[in-house]
């Protein structure tokens, strides 16, 4: 067996996603308006269920329903509902308190695009 | 293709485990390559085509895979492809050797699953590396992990079917107890339902022995015309039905997240072909990465109406009325991944033909025989019908 060490430096280009991309790196949460049917999706579905390729980007609150949640060696994720958007998306949970039903949409702390949610404000979710 | 001439003349596998003998994937690939060619009575040189399924070249630090396999297994000369549809890659390259010898392409094919899913990274690797089969930019910069998204889907399935706990433990139970007497499997055990509530969490309800295993190892089919057929192989099984079908990426999109809907319609559509209804399916391989997985797959698959009843009933027991993952599945047998696909329709060709191991192989193999596989949560979907040819 040989041991053999292989260190990728990436550099990743999001194309059409750049400004849900930008936006999680601040901590908001930047949808996608089908210009057809209204249907707004977070994350940002490209082509929506109706057919439409056009759309505009719009901001939601950030503030966020959770519908599921797991937690474990994995970590803390949760299947959740972006207020404003109609369709559901996976986070990263926060220091979220259990049984908390609600959280915010948090920037991430490292340099990347990732979908995490807080507690409400800072503090205890209700 | 009620009326197919695609027979699989040759089936075969290796065994499934973490290799620490120093072998390596091209050993492994040409071990199950060279098993199902003498099973079909075929030379190298009568193979036209080579179908390679390989997950990643991460995992094997070897692009372009199939050129490469095609000069290990002395088969250069023929047409070489890789196929790759990450956990279904080893059924789409099953479709697609299907669809050669359908289309009269090509008269004989060989079709190689492999990874080495085990030894060549540490499993903290391999679950960062699969945060990115689902969607990069959503769930793999987050750190998503396989487990925490499937465990997700599970609670939405699980709350609406009225499942818990002890459906998880059931499946748990029978695979790994199913492997017991497969001698190629790398999780044969019997499991307790204390030892089982006992192992850690790694994502809720999902614990480590609700989970399938990162595996070692290859499978091989040969698919034959019936016109070039040896005359010994004539009666083995045939692929009378393929389907495959895609789901949103993200889990989120979808209307219903606790469903298989592309399962369901990949189902659908190589029912058409075969000419079949799901009730006529008389065993199956069910893709289990999970516990949860396969009662949400069964569902889908409509070989259920009543998961919980059924399940409870002992339907898919190996003497129920449509055996389930009688080789353990992924959670008993393994999981090299490329080889999955590859490895569900030779066991399914061999159950049917009644040269599967002893203690597994059915007394009456039943006509009809489903092997189904997905990638990602289900994200890619590709299952295989195979009929009886007489053979048994």
């Amino acid at each position: 067996m040989i041991p053999y060490r292989l260190s990728l430096d990436y550099t990743l280009h999001p194309g059409w996603l750049e400004p849900f991309v930008e936006g999680l790196r601040a901590g908001q949460a930047v949808a996608r308006r089908c210009a057809d049917c209204g249907r707004v999706s977070f994350p940002p579905v490209r082509i929506c269920d109706c057919g439409s390729v056009d759309g505009e980007w719009v901001a939601l609150s950030g503030r966020a329903i959770i519908r599921a949640r797991t937690t474990g060696a994995d970590g803390d994720f949760a299947l959740v509902q972006f207020v404003g958007a109609d369709t559901s998306a996976v986070v990263r949970l926060l220091d979220m308190p259990e049984g908390a039903t609600e959280g915010q949409l948090a920037a991430s702390d490292h340099d990347l695009p990732q979908l995490c949610l807080g507690p409400v404000d800072g503090g205890q979710s209700a | 293709m009620r009326d197919s001439q695609v027979i699989v003349t040759g089936a075969a596998q290796t065994p499934f485990n973490r290799r620490k003998d120093g072998t390596g994937f091209r050993d492994w690939a040409l071990d199950a390559f060279e098993a199902a060619r003498l099973m079909a009575c075929l030379d190298r040189a009568d193979i036209d085509a080579l179908f390679v399924a390989s997950e990643s070249d991460v995992f094997s630090l070897q692009l372009n895979p199939a050129s490469i396999l095609a000069t290990e297994l002395g088969l250069t000369g023929a047409a070489g492809m890789r196929c790759e549809a990450g956990g279904a890659s080893g059924q789409v390259a099953v479709h697609a050797g299907v669809q050669a010898v359908a289309s009269g392409s090509a008269r004989q094919v060989a079709v190689v699953g492999v990874d080495p899913s085990a030894s060549s990274l540490s499993g903290d690797k391999m679950r960062t590396l699969y945060g990115f089969s689902f969607d990069a930019w959503t769930d793999g910069m987050t750190g998503l992990t396989a487990t925490a998204l499937y465990a997700l889907s599970w609670q939405v399935f699980a709350a609406e079917q009225g499942l818990g706990e002890a459906a998880l433990a059931a499946v748990t139970k029978q695979n790994r107890g199913n492997a017991m007497a497969n001698p190629d499997a790398h999780l044969p055990r019997e499991h307790s339902v204390d030892e089982i509530a006992e192992s850690p969490m790694i994502a809720d309800p999902y614990r480590r022995l609700h989970c399938s295993p990162l595996s070692d190892g290859a499978a091989a089919l040969i698919l034959t015309h019936a016109d070039h057929a040896p005359a010994a192989r004539r009666k083995a099984p045939r692929v009378v039905g393929i389907g495959g079908a895609t789901d949103h990426a993200q889990l989120g999109a979808r209307s219903r997240p606790g469903d298989f809907t592309a399962k369901q319609k990949a189902m659908a559509r190589a029912c058409v072909l075969a000419g079949i209804a799901p009730k006529d399916i008389g065993l199956t391989e069910i893709y289990d990465s999970y516990a949860g997985a396969q009662l949400q797959g069964l569902m889908a698959l409509g070989l259920t109406g009543d998961v919980a009843a059924d399940l409870h009933a002992g339907a898919f027991a190996p003497d129920g009325r449509c055996p389930v993952n009688l080789s353990g599945g992924l959670m008993g047998q393994g999981a090299p991944v490329g080889a999955v696909g590859v490895g569900q329709v030779a066991t399914c060709a061999r159950l049917l033909e009644g040269r599967y191991h002893p203690g597994l192989q059915l007394q009456s193999p039943p006509r009809y025989a489903l092997a189904d596989t997905h990638g990602g949560l289900c994200t890619t979907a590709a299952v295989t019908i195979l009929e009886n040819g007489g053979a048994a």
